[in-house]
């Protein structure tokens, strides 16, 4: 079940060579790895781990130019799942409400936090329906991707993919309008 | 069940990645940063009138040399923290060595000089613009490394922030050779490494925020 340091390094390479196969099978290689990797540090949380499994897997896919062959996979990898984890704990740690938030928004600055959303919503508005209810859900309500998921009732793979395209394209966007 | 689905869409997607990626990537938003900072000096101050003259000096080799070495060094430093498991700052303390350099020119510059100049040769006619200036030139650099970063896996943000900053600045330094027309190493000294100073801790400010991923 878990697969050695040197088996992982050679799919990695393949997949960084362009082998798609190679590829999925470093990817489902790394499930089994990821999921025992958090349940050791964050016990009794399955949801917030499969999220975070998740999205080390889309960091590991999209980030892989940074690994260097020459140097151990199974390092580059459990940094990649450490900083993921201490990124989590974060952003579950801001959500945490604030008593009398309503009294301080309307004191201090609403009005630019009301803008700020209104620029939010013609961002969001250029994506898909639901691209958009993902990352709302996901990055603005907070909500972990299996609430998110049962809400809009799709799979949770789904919403993920939808959070990562959305965000991609919300990305370009506003690149090209900063051009 | 739900992890495979995205395992089977995220592997249907598999680009080649070139060797060194992380290098390439990072020296094309540095080269597009340093263009569009060049440009930007270009159609604000310009560059200076006899550059061409002064290239056959020794004086704005003394400048590139300083402000080219840092920029390499920070570059080098800023390769190592994109990737995630670095901890280090590798080799950054090489950097002390053309700061050092130019503090013993800097010496041996105002020994040779009488006393009663030097006030001038340390202010000379633009210190209270110099520093700002290369602050403000490294902006589009910082941009561009940051654009480098969307790629990249930094785990210590707010160095990786500080060494791009540090990057930044030092080249942006050595674009402003291109108009800054002072000729004594201690100006150099002070008010450049000021500036790129002030780029490096803009850099450890942000970020954490903008290296987010």
């Amino acid at each position: 079940m878990i697969t050695s340091e040197n088996q992982l390094r050679m799919w990695m390479v393949g997949g960084l060579g362009g082998d798609s196969a190679a590829h999925g099978r470093l990817l489902r290689a790394l499930l089994p790895l990821l999921r025992r990797y958090y349940r050791r540090r964050m016990p009794g949380q399955d949801d917030a781990i499969e999220d975070l499994v998740q999205e080390t897997l889309i960091a590991v896919h999209t980030r892989r130019g940074t690994y260097d062959p020459a140097r151990p996979f199974t390092a580059w990898l459990h940094a990649i799942a450490r900083y993921k984890m201490i990124d989590a704990f974060r952003r579950t740690g801001r959500t945490v409400p604030i008593e009398g938030m309503e009294d301080l928004l309307v004191t201090e600055g609403f009005e630019d936090a009301s803008n700020a959303e209104a620029d939010l919503d013609r961002l969001l508005a250029g994506l898909s329906p639901k691209q958009a209810a993902a990352i709302r859900a996901t990055r603005i309500e907070g909500l972990s991707t299996a609430e998110a998921a049962a809400r809009q009732q799709i799979g949770e793979s789904d919403l993920k993919i939808s959070v990562h395209r959305g965000l991609k394209a919300l990305a370009t966007r506003v690149k090209n309008s900063l051009l | 069940m739900t992890s495979e689905d995205l395992i089977d869409q995220l592997a249907a997607d598999v680009p080649p990645v070139r060797r060194n990626a992380l290098g390439w990537r990072l020296g094309l938003g540095l080269g597009l940063g340093v263009l569009a900072s060049m440009l930007a000096l270009s159609m604000s101050f310009g560059f200076r009138p006899d550059l061409w003259l002064a290239m056959h000096g020794a004086t704005i080799w003394m400048k590139w040399g300083y402000t080219a070495s840092l920029g390499i060094c920070a570059l080098v430093a800023t390769a190592k923290l994109a990737r995630p498991e670095s901890r280090s700052l590798g080799w950054l303390w090489v950097a002390l060595v053309p700061f050092a350099g130019l503090a013993l020119m800097s010496v041996a510059e105002l020994a040779r000089a009488p006393s009663e100049h030097w006030l001038a040769m340390w202010l000379g006619a633009s210190w209270k613009v110099c520093s700002t200036l290369v602050f403000v030139y490294a902006l589009p650099i910082f941009a561009g490394l940051l654009w480098s970063f969307r790629r990249m896996a930094p785990t210590r943000l707010r160095a990786a922030g500080a060494t791009a900053g540090l990057a930044a600045g030092a080249w942006s330094a050595t674009v402003y050779c291109l108009h800054c027309p002072e000729v004594s190493a201690i100006f150099v000294l002070t008010w450049y490494t000021l500036g790129i100073a002030l780029a490096a801790l803009f850099g450890a400010i942000v970020g954490p925020r903008l290296l987010r991923w």
